[in-house]
C-alpha cells in the first residue's frame, strides 16, 4: 500500500488515499463532497508534489492578505505565482518558507508538514528572499562559502560560481556589484546546499531588461537540472517565458491556474489577425462582416484587426482577400497574452511599470 | 549548538569589519583620537616645561633665593610679574594658568621666626583647576622646596606655607579619569550600533529571513555576534590602554574584574541595541534613537567629567544609568584599584546586562508577523 495525495479539482482540498500501485478507485472530497476517479501511480511515480498548500489563509487585523488558497507544485516544474504588488504573493511564499505564521491552512514541503517538520526540510530548500541584499563586505565567493557552511549538504561553490557566470566577479565585494549581479549572487546563495526546491521571490524586480534576461537564463538552467522552482513575479513576460504552471493571485485569492496555454485558452481572447496597410480597408471590413466575421475593426491607416477563433479561419480570410484581389502590405497573427488574461479576469492591468 | 558555525560566523564578521573603514574608525581610531585630544587639552601634554609666573612683592635676598631655587629645578619657564601689577586682573587678562605671589615681609617674617615661633608667612598659589597635571607638578615642587627650607630654618616647623586659591581633592589626573570612561563609551557605541545594524538593516535586507530558512539557529547566531562584540571590546581596551601607558605614562591594571565588566558591558549594550531595533524598525531612525540615548548618557554618566562637577539632580540621574556603573567599575578596577567599589559597580553592570540582554533576546525575533 502506498500513499497518494490528490487535489480536489473543485475546491482545491488536498487529501491522501492509500492503495496498491496501479489501482484505480473512486474517491470523494472531504471538503466539498464531489467525487472523482484516481489512479494510484506505479512505483517511482508517487510523491510527485514538491509543494502542497491547502486552505492557506493569513489575516492581519481587518485585512485578509491571503484568503483560503490551495495549490500544488509538481516536482521539477517552474511554478510562477503571478500577481500585482500587494496581491499576497510574498505573504504566501513567506508562509511556505516558514518565515510567517499562517492564520489557517496547511503546507507540506516534500511531503513534510512544515509546522512540525520544517527543520527536516531546511537542508533541501534554497531561498532568495524579496529585495535580498547580502553582507556588504564579503566577496562573492566568501558569501557563498559562508552560506554553504551553514548546511550539512554542500554543493561545490566554485561550480555554482561557474554555472552562474560569476567567475570574473568572485573576488569582488558584494556591495560593489551591479543590481543584476547581486540578484545572480542571491540565486547562487540559494543553491549552495544543492536544494530540491528553490524559492525565488521577485528575483528580477528593479532590474533592467538585460539583467532580467540574465537572471531568466539562470532560472531556466535550474529547470534543466530538474530543480523545482517556485517563482513569484509581477512581470507577466517572466511567467510566460519561464513557467510550466502559473497561478494568478489577486487580492489574496487565486483567480486562475494552469499552463500558459490553459490560461489563454480559458481566459484570453482568441488570436487576432492584423492586415497592415490594406487598400480599400472600409470595403474589406464590410465584406468580412458579410462573410460572418463579427469582430472586425479598423485600426486606422488602412490597418484591420479580425478576431479569429481557430487557425483555419486565417486561410479562409486569405482566400477572400486573394479572390477579391485586395492589396495589402503585410499580415500578422497575434496570440492573446497573460496581460489580456489578467485584464479580462480582474478588469485591471497587471503592471504599471512594464519595462 | 554547532560551534563550527558559530566560529565561522565570527570569522566572517571580523573580515567584514576589517574591510569597513567606518567600523574601524569608530571602534579604533575615534577613541584613540579622543584620548589623545582630551588628554592633551586637559593634561598639558606636549610641554616638558611648565610656565610659571612669579610676583615677588618682597624683593629681598631671601625671596630671590626662593625664585632661584625654583629656577634651578629646570622644570619651569619662569616669568616675573612686576610688583605694581594687580594679580587677579593679570591672571584674567592673560589667561594665566599658574602664578605664585611672594608677599611683602617674606624675609622679615622668616627672620622674626627665630624669635617668635608662631611667625608664619604664606605664599599664594593661583592655579587653573582644569590643568591638573601642571598644578600637581608645581604643587609638589613648591612643597618639596618649602619643606627643605622649613627644615633648614626651623628643624621642620612650618614657617613658610602655601595658600591655594582652589582646593583640589582628586589625587589622580584627568587622563586617569578619562581613559576608563573612553573604554566604556567605545564599547557601548560598538555594541549598540552593531546590534541595531543586525536588527534593522539585516531585517530590511532579508538576511534574517534568509537565515531563518537555513540550519543556523538564532542562539548560534547571537553567540557568534557576541563573540565578535567581545573581540572588539578586547581590541578597543587593549589599544586605549596602550595609548594610556605609552603616551600618558599611566598605570593601568587589566584585572579579572575589569574583564568581567567589559564582557558584561558588551552584553548590556547589545541587549539595549536589540530593544531599540525592536521598537524603532527603520535603520536610520533607529540610529538616531541610539544617538539620542547614548549621547546624553555619555555626558550624564561621567564619561568625560567627574559627576561631582555636575548639579545634584544630574548626579541623581547618573545613578540610574548603566554606563555610570560601567565607567565607575572600570575606573575602580583599572586605575584606582578600589576593589570593593569595583565589585559593587561590576555587580550592578552584570544585573543591568542580564536584564537588557535577556529582554533583548526574548523580545526580538527573526520571524515576520
Amino acid at each position: 500500500m502506498i500513499e497518494q495525495r490528490f487535489k480536489c479539482p473543485n475546491c482545491g482540498e488536498i487529501a491522501s488515499f492509500y492503495g496498491d500501485p496501479g489501482e484505480q478507485t473512486v474517491v470523494s472530497c472531504a471538503a466539498c463532497n464531489s467525487k472523482g476517479r484516481i489512479t494510484i501511480p506505479t512505483s517511482g511515480q508517487n510523491n510527485n508534489y514538491a509543494i502542497e498548500v491547502s486552505h492557506l489563509t493569513k489575516v492581519y487585523g481587518d485585512l485578509t492578505a491571503v484568503n483560503d488558497i490551495s495549490f500544488s507544485v509538481k516536482t521539477g516544474e517552474i511554478f510562477a505565482f503571478l500577481g500585482p504588488n500587494g496581491a499576497g504573493k510574498t505573504t504566501t511564499v513567506e508562509m511556505i518558507e516558514s518565515i510567517r505564521e499562517p492564520t489557517a491552512g496547511s503546507i507540506k514541503l516534500l511531503g513534510r508538514d512544515i509546522k512540525t517538520q520544517f527543520n527536516d526540510v531546511k537542508e533541501k530548500i534554497g531561498i532568495l528572499p524579496q529585495e535580498f541584499h547580502s553582507f556588504e563586505r564579503l566577496t562573492v565567493r566568501e558569501t557563498l562559502v559562508y552560506f554553504s557552511n551553514l548546511y550539512k549538504k554542500k554543493a561545490d561553490v566554485d561550480e555554482i560560481i561557474k554555472s552562474l557566470d560569476l567567475t570574473s566577479h568572485k573576488n569582488m565585494l558584494y556591495r560593489n556589484l551591479s543590481g543584476g549581479l547581486k540578484q545572480r549572487v542571491g540565486v547562487a546563495i540559494s543553491l549552495v546546499n544543492d536544494p530540491e526546491i528553490i524559492f525565488l521571490d521577485e528575483p528580477t524586480t528593479g532590474l533592467d531588461p538585460k539583467a532580467r534576461r540574465e537572471v531568466w537564463g539562470v532560472i531556466a538552467g535550474l529547470h534543466k537540472k530538474g530543480k523545482t522552482v517556485f517563482l513569484t513575479t509581477h512581470y507577466m513576460e517572466e511567467a510566460e517565458y519561464l513557467a510550466d504552471h502559473i497561478a494568478v493571485i489577486f487580492k489574496g485569492k487565486i483567480i486562475a491556474e494552469g499552463t500558459l496555454e490553459d490560461l489563454i485558452r480559458n481566459y484570453g481572447k482568441s488570436s487576432t489577425l492584423h492586415i497592415k496597410k490594406c487598400k480599400n480597408a472600409a470595403e474589406v471590413i464590410e465584406m468580412l462582416k458579410q462573410e460572418g466575421y463579427d469582430e472586425v475593426s479598423s485600426e486606422g491607416n488602412g490597418d484591420i484587426a479580425i478576431k479569429i477563433d481557430y487557425k483555419e479561419r486565417v486561410l479562409e480570410i486569405l482566400s477572400h482577400l486573394r479572390h477579391d484581389c485586395i492589396e495589402y502590405e503585410s499580415l500578422d497573427i497575434r496570440r492573446s497574452n497573460l496581460e489580456e488574461v489578467f485584464l479580462r479576469l480582474t478588469g485591471s492591468k497587471l503592471t504599471e511599470d512594464k519595462q | 549548538m554547532n560551534f563550527k558555525i558559530v566560529w565561522m560566523d565570527f570569522i566572517y564578521s571580523v573580515k567584514g569589519w576589517y574591510r569597513s573603514r567606518g567600523g574601524m574608525f569608530w571602534s579604533l581610531a575615534f577613541p584613540v583620537i579622543l584620548i589623545l585630544l582630551f588628554g592633551a587639552i586637559f593634561s598639558g601634554v606636549g610641554s616638558s616645561k611648565y610656565t610659571l609666573y612669579i610676583q615677588d612683592q618682597d624683593q629681598t635676598e631671601m625671596s630671590k633665593g626662593f625664585n632661584a631655587t625654583l629656577n634651578s629645578t629646570k622644570l619651569f619657564n619662569i616669568n616675573i610679574v612686576k610688583t605694581d601689577v594687580n594679580v587677579t586682573s593679570f591672571i584674567k587678562e592673560k589667561n594665566i594658568k599658574s602664578l605664585i605671589v611672594i608677599p611683602k615681609g617674606f624675609e622679615q617674617t622668616i627672620k622674626n621666626s627665630f624669635m617668635n615661633p608662631s611667625a608664619r608667612v604664606n605664599l599664594s598659589f593661583y592655579f587653573d583647576p582644569s590643568e591638573q597635571t601642571t598644578t600637581q607638578v608645581i604643587r609638589s615642587v613648591i612643597s618639596s622646596i618649602l619643606q627643605e627650607m622649613n627644615k633648614n630654618l626651623s628643624q621642620g616647623r612650618t614657617i613658610i606655607g602655601v595658600s591655594e586659591i582652589s582646593t583640589i581633592t582628586e589625587n589622580f589626573n584627568f587622563i586617569d579619569f578619562f581613559l576608563p570612561g573612553m573604554i566604556g563609551f567605545t564599547i557601548m557605541q560598538g555594541a549598540i550600533y552593531g546590534s541595531i545594524e543586525r536588527n534593522t538593516k539585516y531585517r530590511k535586507d532579508g538576511i534574517l529571513r534568509k537565515l531563518l530558512t537555513t540550519p543556523i539557529t538564532r542562539s548560534e547566531w547571537i553567540l557568534a555576534k557576541m563573540l565578535f562584540m567581545m573581540f572588539l571590546a578586547a581590541l578597543t581596551t587593549a589599544l586605549i590602554t596602550i595609548i594610556g601607558i605609552l603616551v600618558f605614562g599611566m598605570t593601568v591594571n587589566i584585572t579579572p574584574l575589569a574583564i568581567i565588566i567589559l564582557i558584561a558591558t558588551s552584553f548590556l549594550f547589545s541587549g539595549m541595541g536589540m530593544l531599540i531595533g525592536r521598537f524603532v524598525k527603520e535603520e536610520e531612525t533607529a540610529d538616531t534613537a541610539a544617538g539620542a540615548i547614548s549621547f546624553p548618557m555619555m555626558f550624564l554618566a561621567g564619561t568625560f567629567f567627574p559627576l561631582e562637577q555636575m548639579p545634584q539632580f544630574l548626579q541623581t540621574i547618573a545613578h540610574i544609568l548603566p554606563l555610570y556603573y560601567v565607567n565607575e567599575g572600570l575606573r575602580n578596577s583599572m586605575i584606582y584599584m578600589n576593589q570593593t567599589e569595583s565589585l559593587i559597580n561590576g555587580a550592578v553592570v552584570i544585573i543591568f546586562a542580564a536584564v537588557f540582554f535577556i529582554s533583548g533576546v526574548l523580545l526580538t525575533k527573526w520571524k515576520e508577523d
